[in-house]
């Protein structure tokens, strides 16, 4: 056990945590932020996606002790402090991007990072981004046309 | 016109699942939970000599290992009673629960599991179809003949390893292969597919004052309820079951999984037990959909009229019978697909074999049984040097066609609209040209499952309605969109005044689940049945308040109006709020399940079930290229023409689509559970699973074919499980097209697609 300093959604964190905590253990746990999810915990199926200093990470591999002094953003982060869903979030619900919503927090914390990236991305440009992002309900069409959406590519539906 | 049905309004549950803030499954716990982990077997078949579980109890941290010798002696099971909860004497297959192990922490549970000491003589695996019937083969249940069907089952033919057979037999099948112009047999296969859901299996139980309390993301709450109680040899009225929400099932969460190990758990730790599977013990012991070995032999004139068919079918149970003893029936229902053959014969068994058990996956064993089909159509019209399009449309079913079971399919020339509407937004002979490329098309009718459902509403004073319904909503919008917009409707208000329930087994009348598309078209029926007495109360009260006649009153954007003075008006609020002191609250019921068709039940000898209700009708054209070179397979087009009877939400059923086919082409072309000699799993992990990613797959262009029929909530029918069903058959159909070659088993590999590309040349 060891003290690791970070911070989560703006919030400075320090804890103790040992060699096999994860970021997610950590997270879901001892934080009480549940949005985030475990699909595999093995880096495959992208629902634990968190944002470390903006970079999308599979929280789930990565050991706790390597955010340190970083700034980690969660799902729980993405609206502002007055509950307004962020552009990326409100779109996911206007387009039909959400059927069982387990893999919803991760891609919306991938497609954050990327919208912040690339502001207005091409079809394919989303898709590759989202090549870490499993989803069984939705076939990935509904989550590309919200990116458009929130991009101002395309009106909202 | 309509407030509600027919309009894409955005579902309520998005805004939490958004957030994060939506409670699944695994993020449920209560307070001072423990956290249990299985010890699962290593092999698929031995002989447990002794399972040692003092070193695991020492662990600091632990609170109990289980056994077998911790658990009734009790066997039970969806249609045949033959699985017990951990086992004894004998593993069946890799995975099944020997022990458990409960303790503080997940950590610590799952390092004293790995302290359990199981010692197991090996025995001969039974790892495939071929295997379970050879001469001589090993026996996976060796007291087979003493099992009995689970209460209120008939049992049926079974012996040795097969654990379930159905025959149909017309009569006349041999004679016409004696003497047709043209008889053709292909034999065809198909690997296991694993559900994937994102959320891992989970269960959270207590034990308190001689009930059970088990928190679930389930999709069938009261077979749960029901299935937990045979389990641990308990009345169902002994267990209660509440659902959160669920990160998708497709099936695999219909039978019980974790929740009775969860609760014999919890009784014995006298404290709750939360369970989740890891990843890998979930792909695993998952229920998955079945491999299987088709074999069709049709016979044909050379003007292309169908006259005689086989179709025989063994399907892998696994280990225990489980559902896939049920779908022996489903051979029955696709052996002529929907097209007309003058005379049939029909053989499905169920084999047991030393794997894990199978079950249900949308559209259960349809996606392989219309591949064979289609394949094999494919193969008639091409031997006949007809049009495969031409030779489907002159073979499909019309309207009156009468089903073998001897149920006649009123509607079923709506299969030929299906054909028609694709046509004129992809014209087959403009589609697949070019080197390496190819079309394929499948048509299906599929079904929309008849299970009972009931729903109370609640007219409440501030306007609002409560649906109070143990429906589960598994994430398609079946619930929170199809049956709050029937609810909507039927009030004249607005769906963001519907206030729905999560299932509560205690508190709700029973469900049939989450399964078959029946959601919408079954609870909507049961929502209009009970709206209907809500009316009445709302209009009696109206009619006392307006001072008028109940008759001379109307309802509209949430008030009660008098049809010859629309300004004289109350809202549902006011009305509801009156009627709290003058009659109590106003609140209806209503329930609804689908009549059987009139058919003939004993046209099969054992059909466990024995109609097609509520069908469907379905025609999906697929456009793909081969690559030469390494022989993957680029889906260019596909394209979709569904009849739904009416889309309560066009942008929910299209979301169905889409992601249905996917699963499919995940299906035809990626994804599966290869077995070994050893009776064990090949891909054991989503690594090596490979599932659809956003770059692999088109943007499918469907077409909702409406058809407002007298069943089904303003015409709705089921919508969800049929876009899965003809994708392998489109897509197969089109790389055979694309090679010029024979595609004859599922997955298509590109080891398939170059040996086809290579028999083309010879």
């Amino acid at each position: 056990m060891s003290a690791v300093t970070f911070t989560v959604n703006g919030r400075i964190v320090t804890l103790d945590a040992d060699g096999a905590d994860t970021l997610l253990t950590v997270l879901r746990d001892r934080l009480g932020l549940t949005g985030t999810k475990e699909g595999c915990a093995e880096g495959e199926c992208g629902a634990c996606t968190v944002l470390v200093d903006g970079v999308p990470v599979d929280s789930c591999i990565l050991n706790v002790h390597a955010v340190a002094g970083s700034d980690v953003l969660t799902i729980e982060g993405l609206a502002t402090s007055d509950g307004r869903l962020s552009p990326i979030q409100q779109a996911f619900v206007d387009n039909f991007s959400v059927q069982c919503g387990f893999c919803t927090p991760g891609f919306l914390m991938t497609l954050t990072a990327l919208i912040a990236d690339t502001p207005t991305p091409e079809e394919v440009t989303i898709r590759s981004a989202l090549s870490g992002n499993l989803c069984r309900c939705t076939g990935y069409s509904t989550i590309v046309d919200a990116v458009m959406a929130a991009t101002g590519q395309t009106e909202r539906s | 016109m309509t407030v509600s049905v027919g309009r894409s309004v955005v579902r309520q549950d998005a805004d939490p699942k958004v957030r994060g803030q939506a409670v699944f499954g695994v993020d449920f716990e209560l307070s001072g939970s423990l956290h249990a982990v299985l010890v699962r077997s290593p092999i698929a078949s031995g002989r447990i000599r002794s399972v040692e579980t003092s070193s695991a109890a020492a662990v600091p941290g632990v609170r109990l290992v289980a056994t077998a010798a911790d658990a009734p002696r009790i066997l039970s099971g969806l249609a045949l009673a033959d699985q017990p909860l951990f086992a004894g004497d004998v593993v069946r297959y890799e995975g099944e629960p020997i022990a458990a192990v409960v303790a503080d922490t997940v950590t610590i549970a799952r390092a004293a599991a790995a302290r359990v000491v199981v010692d197991i003589e090996p025995l001969p695996v039974v790892a495939s179809l071929s295997a379970a019937v050879a001469p001589g083969a090993p026996l996976v249940h060796a007291d087979w003949s003493t099992y009995r069907p689970s209460p209120g089952l008939p049992d049926w033919p079974r012996h040795d390893n097969v654990v379930g057979e159905m025959r149909f037999d017309s009569g006349g099948v041999d004679d016409v292969f004696a003497t047709a112009d043209i008889v053709i047999e292909d034999v065809y296969t198909a690997d296991r597919q694993y559900q994937a859901y994102l959320e891992p299996k989970s269960a959270t139980a207590v034990y308190e004052a001689g009930r059970y309390t088990i928190h679930a993301a389930h999709q069938y709450h009261f077979n749960l309820r029901d299935r937990t109680a045979a389990a641990l040899g308990i009345l169902p009225s002994r267990v209660r079951v509440i659902g959160h929400h669920m990160g998708g099932g497709f099936g695999a969460k219909l039978d019980v999984g974790l929740e009775p190990y969860a609760a014999l758990l919890a009784r014995l730790a006298g404290a709750p037990v939360k369970m989740v599977n890891d990843r890998v013990e979930d792909l695993l012991s998952c229920n998955s959909r079945e491999n299987a070995i088709i074999r069709v032999r049709s016979g044909v004139t050379r003007n292309g009229r169908i006259l005689a068919r086989e179709f025989l079918v063994d399907m892998d149970a696994g280990a225990y019978a489980g559902d896939t003893v049920f779908l022996t029936s489903i051979p029955l229902f696709v052996a002529e697909g929907p097209y007309s053959v003058d005379r049939t014969r029909v053989v499905a068994r169920a084999l047991y074999t030393n794997t894990a058990p199978t079950g249900a996956f949308r559209g259960v064993s349809g996606a392989y049984l219309y591949f064979a089909l289609e394949r094999h159509t494919d193969n008639l019209a091409n031997a006949l040097g007809m049009d495969r399009r031409d030779f489907r449309i002159r073979n499909a079913i019309d309207a009156g066609h009468t089903m073998l079971n001897g149920q006649v399919l009123e509607d079923s020339d709506l299969l030929r609209s299906a054909f028609d509407a694709i046509d004129e937004v992809a014209p087959w002979e403009t589609l697949g040209r070019g080197p390496n490329r190819g079309v394929g098309i499948a048509a299906t009718v599929w079904l929309t499952n008849p299970m009972p459902g009931a729903v109370t509403l609640r007219l409440e004073p501030d306007g609002s309605l409560g649906v109070v319904t143990g429906a589960a909503e598994i994430g398609t919008g079946a619930v929170a969109l199809g049956v709050r917009q029937v609810a909507a409707e039927e009030l004249g208000i607005d769906p963001d005044l519907v206030v729905l329930t999560m299932p509560d087994t205690d508190a709700h009348a029973y469900d049939g689940g989450a399964q078959g598309s029946r959601t919408t078209h079954i609870v909507g029926r049961a929502v209009q049945h009970a709206a209907a007495g809500l009316r009445e109360r709302i209009f009696g009260q109206a009619a006392k308040l307006l001072d008028s006649g109940a008759d001379e009153l109307e309802i509209t954007d949430g008030r009660v109006r008098m049809v010859s003075d629309p300004q004289r008006s109350v809202t549902l609020g006011q009305i509801a709020g009156a009627a709290m002191f003058d009659g109590g609250p106003i609140i209806s019921s209503g329930s609804y399940a689908t009549p059987a068709p009139k058919h003939d039940p004993d046209a099969a000898t054992g059909l466990l079930f024995s109609t097609f209700p509520t069908p469907t009708y379905h025609v999906h054209v697929a456009e793909v290229e081969v690559d030469p070179v390494t022989g993957s397979v680029t889906v260019l087009r596909y394209l979709v023409a569904q009849e739904v009877g009416r889309a309560i939400n066009p942008a929910g059923v299209m979301g169905q689509i889409q992601g249905g086919v996917t699963q499919g082409l995940g299906y035809a072309l990626w994804e599966t559970l290869q077995i070994g000699d050893d009776g064990r799993y090949r891909q054991r992990s989503l690594e090596a699973y490979k599932l659809p990613i956003a770059l692999d797959v088109p943007r499918v262009e469907a077409i909702l074919l409406e058809h407002p029929a007298d069943a089904g909530p303003y015409g709705a029918k089921g919508v969800a499980e049929p876009p899965i069903v003809p994708v392998a058959a489109a897509i197969a159909n089109a790389v055979a097209d694309a090679t010029g070659g024979s595609i004859v088993r599922l997955p298509i590999t590109p080891d398939d697609v170059l040996n086809a590309l290579e028999s083309s040349k010879e």
